[in-house]
């Protein structure tokens, strides 16, 4: 394997490479193909998702909203780790190079193929399966007008993308005015004055958005998304060369993930009560405040328990590290194909779901094995 | 005229104005996102303060370029630094126009891709991509008008007063635009038609923009030393 | 013998003042002390050898090229530095350091260290820092370390303390040592020139008005104290630059100095009390009162 094929912004070989943030990466992107996967069966999407299938349980609700609080805001701070060791390691120049050619030239070559492919896919399904979605049905109504407005341009799934080349920027302008000294000023606190600040600095962002916090797909940068990633990637740059910061909160994993998931219960309980009376409101305070504590101390806790139980190397982990990108950037055309064949077959949604999930990842890693492992493309994005 | 350029220090004096630039134009850069921020709000008072602050930004951006690598070169005395390296007056001027050039063209395409994208992806009539596009052509002219006063003139007081008149004017250029109904007309439609009008004005901007710097670059590089 | 740098009948007209019919020459090697008050014409004189100005007539060479054509290649082998040269004041001197070496391939990165040190100079402080003589040490910095042939220098210790002015002379010095490496530096200061030079050009009003060896210039050059009465034949002597009497006593500067001197002017009536050799600095006010060659 050539030493470049390393995931995103990692290092220039294997021997460079930080395994427990490699690890905890890979692990944050495919948890991402089983929660696209699960919201076809989310009573709370049903209408707005366009995989509905017609069966739904709250059981999927109840379990899809506590990864999807945590798995990106982790993803996050895992890019502000590596941000910063590329820095170290390449200076700006190097980071600046990097993002060029691992997320602006993937993010160009792979948004017009992701967006077109999804397109026609839904289009195709809005008009020919018997069993469509809410949302698809609305669409066939639509397609069904004699001049049918376009949708606006959105980055789809690949938002991260578009958010990981802005805080990139924001990176270049923050050191170049010298704001790095606030960072260190803030690590300086110590781990859990930083663990008791991180919700209150990612609450305006999810003040300023509805619960659950959808993606930020617009193709304009949205204030909500980076007042809620934003401290997260800063959070990760300020743990680059810092090995100890994290031990005195080695103790606190367990019941840290505790404390997640009571007020988890608390949230979807209070999602319950705000019951959404127009579809775009932004989320109730007691909801974000909610949100916020679920999602800084989660990310904490998974990221503890990551450079304690995954920071060595493993054949299986290191495998699926350098082919997360290439899955999560694929993954989506190929779920949603499957999933809008599924729609019209007779089958509980479990298994739907486990068949959906492993015939996407299955075809997914195959292609990164033909397709990505042994040739050039993994150079952008092995 | 034989073209016997020093392409390797002229590349290292378009970095070096880079670099002094660089602190301003992070802080520019962080305007801009703020700016692309409000118009992300897609709500009517977000985009005037959006449309504001982004024309701002690229203002500042044009006038304080030139003010960087020419203007306070020349009061702090730098200038005669960086002439006494290898350079020919012809490889300075070339410096000076690329490294200008490179500082303001690459905000002015984002932020005017950015305004093109917000014209198109919201119910803004789309027509008024035409409107949008004469619009960066003035502020584009203006520029080139600044940059070239600037190689050739060395008061500052002059300097000020161009920079300043030719943004200014953008506000009699819009209200020249509401006069031409075939512009007018095209700004409040779906369809981008490129009039006769809209045309030839947007070809005027751009080839008396391309003169001017034409013209500085022959003027000041024609010069067998620099004093 | 190679020359350094040659001029021929070199003129430049500005509106205020003018550089006339000016020929000079500074062979490989040597150091040159470019002596004038200011607004003489030395900083023009140094902007022509650098390229950096046209000359209106005349021909100029510069290292074996002609000026202004082949200016980027004189630039190459020379190091100027002038007094109304400033560096970024927001940059460090490392930044200012990259840039140089990154265009000049011979730079010498163990002399520039250990400059630094002798200078007292800190490479990560922004030159908005520095004081004037770290300012000017910083310059001689960028341009010594670079190695070149020839080093064109304007005013390099005005407004120096007398620290500063020491090491950038001593590092001058040094710089000397290297026959190859010819020096040509302006200054109003006089010791200076007298303690470095080989050989010293004064210029006035645009104007060449003696270039010669130090050691004959100050060998022709005497102040002689005599008593007596002076006479106007004594005053049409060619020998003599300048000639002052208080009631007996009167004070002879000699610009062409001859043994036989005291004996004529003892032929001429007067008591001849004392001969002093004469100092740079005042071989060079009687040159410019004088208003002629030395």
């Amino acid at each position: 394997m050539s030493a470049d094929a390393t995931p995103i912004g990692a290092g220039t070989g294997p021997d460079a490479r930080f395994h427990a943030f490699d690890q905890l990466r890979a692990l944050a992107m495919l948890t991402g193909v089983l929660f696209h996967a699960a919201l076809a069966y989310s009573p709370l999407l049903h209408r707005l998702w366009p995989t509905a299938d017609a069966q739904h349980s709250p059981w999927v609700d109840a379990l899809v909203w506590l990864p999807h609080l945590v798995r990106m805001p982790l993803f996050f701070v895992v890019a502000g780790f590596f941000t910063a060791a590329l820095i170290a390691r390449r200076g700006m120049d190097g980071l600046l190079r990097n993002r060029v050619r691992r997320i602006l030239v993937p993010f160009l070559v792979a948004w017009p193929l992701v967006h077109g492919s999804v397109s026609q896919l839904t289009g195709w399904a809005a008009q020919a399966l018997d069993q469509p979605s809410p949302l698809l049905l609305m669409l066939r109504e639509w397609m069904a007008q004699p001049d049918p407005p376009a949708l606006p341009p959105s980055t789809g799934h690949l938002w991260f993308l578009y958010y990981l080349l802005l805080f990139s920027v924001m990176t270049w302008a923050g050191r170049t005015l010298g704001l790095g000294a606030l960072l260190r000023r803030w690590r300086a606190l110590g781990p859990h004055v930083v663990a008791l600040t991180l919700p209150l600095l990612v609450l305006p962002g999810f003040l300023g958005t509805q619960a659950p916090h959808p993606a930020p797909e617009s193709l304009l940068p949205q204030f909500w998304a980076i007042a809620l990633y934003g401290p997260f990637f800063a959070l990760g740059a300020a743990l680059h060369g810092q090995a100890d910061w994290l031990a005195p909160l080695r103790s606190r994993v367990w019941p840290a993930a505790l404390l997640c998931l009571l007020l988890y219960a608390a949230f979807l309980w209070r999602l319950g009560v705000d019951a959404a009376p127009e579809p775009w409101a932004t989320a109730s305070w007691p909801v974000a405040v909610l949100e916020s504590l679920v999602a800084a101390f989660g990310t904490l806790a998974c990221l503890v328990a990551g450079v304690r139980w995954l920071d060595r190397p493993n054949a299986w982990m290191s495998y699926l590290a350098r082919s997360a990108y290439w899955v999560y950037l694929t993954h989506l055309p190929i779920l949603f194909a499957l999933q809008y064949l599924l729609l019209d077959v007779a089958l509980a949604w479990p298994w739907k779901f486990v068949l959906g999930v492993a015939a996407t990842l299955a075809l997914c890693v195959g292609s990164y094995e033909l397709c990505v492992r042994r040739t050039r493309l993994a150079h952008w994005v092995g | 005229m034989k073209l016997d350029l020093n392409w390797p220090t002229i590349r290292l004096l378009v970095v070096k104005d880079w670099q002094l630039f660089q602190k301003q134009l992070a802080a520019y850069v962080l305007g801009g996102i703020v700016a692309l921020g409000f118009l992300g709000l897609a709500k009517p008072w977000a985009f005037y303060i959006g449309s504001l602050l982004l024309i701002i930004v690229q203002v500042a951006v044009a006038c304080f370029a030139i003010s960087t690598s020419l203007l306070i070169e020349r009061k702090e005395q730098t200038l005669a630094f960086v002439m006494s390296l290898p350079v020919s007056p012809l490889d300075f001027t070339i410096a000076k126009l690329a490294g200008n050039l490179l500082t303001f063209l690459v905000p002015f395409a984002v932020i005017g891709l950015a305004t093109l994208l917000v014209i198109l992806s919201t119910p803004l009539p789309d027509g008024l991509v035409v409107f949008a596009l004469l619009l960066f052509g003035h502020i584009l002219l203006a520029y080139c008008a600044s940059l070239t006063v600037a190689m050739q003139v060395e008061s500052e007081g002059w300097n000020t007063f161009v920079m300043i008149a030719s943004m200014v004017l953008i506000n009699p250029f819009i209200m020249l635009l509401g006069q031409i109904e075939s512009i007018r007309e095209v700004g409040r439609g779906e369809a981008i038609v490129w009039s006769g009008d809209a045309v030839l004005i947007l070809s005027a901007q751009l080839l008396l923009g391309l003169a001017l710097l034409a013209f500085t670059a022959w003027w000041n590089g024609r010069k067998p030393a620099f004093y | 013998m190679t020359l350094a740098l040659e001029l021929k009948g070199v003129s430049k007209h500005y509106p205020q003042f003018s550089l006339s019919d000016l020929s000079l020459t500074l062979p490989e090697g040597q150091i040159m002390g470019l002596v004038g008050v200011n607004g003489a014409g030395k900083s023009t004189l140094l902007r022509l050898l650098t390229g950096l100005a046209a000359a209106d007539s005349g021909q100029i060479e510069v290292l074996g090229h002609r000026l202004p054509a082949a200016q980027v290649a004189v630039k190459r082998g020379v190091g100027f530095a002038s007094e109304d040269m400033r560096l970024y004041r927001g940059q460090t001197l490392d930044w200012h350091i990259e840039l140089v070496r990154r265009i000049y391939p011979e730079w010498d990165a163990s002399y520039a260290a250990s400059l630094m040190r002798r200078f007292d100079l800190r490479a990560d402080q922004p030159i908005g820092g520095f004081s004037h003589g770290q300012r000017v040490k910083a310059l001689l910095l960028l341009c010594l370390a670079r190695r070149p042939k020839l080093l064109l220098l304007d005013e390099p210790t005005t407004g120096l303390d007398p620290v500063a002015r020491a090491e950038v002379l001593e590092s001058l010095a040094e710089v000397l040592r290297d026959e190859r490496r010819s020096v040509l530096f302006s200054s109003h200061n006089t010791h200076d020139v007298e303690q470095l030079a080989d050989s010293i050009a004064f210029i006035h009003r645009g104007r060449l008005l003696a270039c010669a060896d130090k050691e004959r210039f100050l060998g022709d050059w005497r102040r002689i104290l005599c008593m007596g009465e002076a006479t106007p034949e004594l005053s049409a002597w060619p020998e003599l630059a300048q000639l002052r009497s208080a009631g007996r006593q009167i004070e002879l500067k000699v610009r062409r100095w001859q043994d036989d001197i005291p004996a004529r002017l003892t032929q001429a009536g007067l008591d001849v009390q004392r001969v002093d050799p004469m100092a740079l600095e005042d071989i060079f006010v009687t040159t410019v009162r004088a208003g002629g060659a030395a």
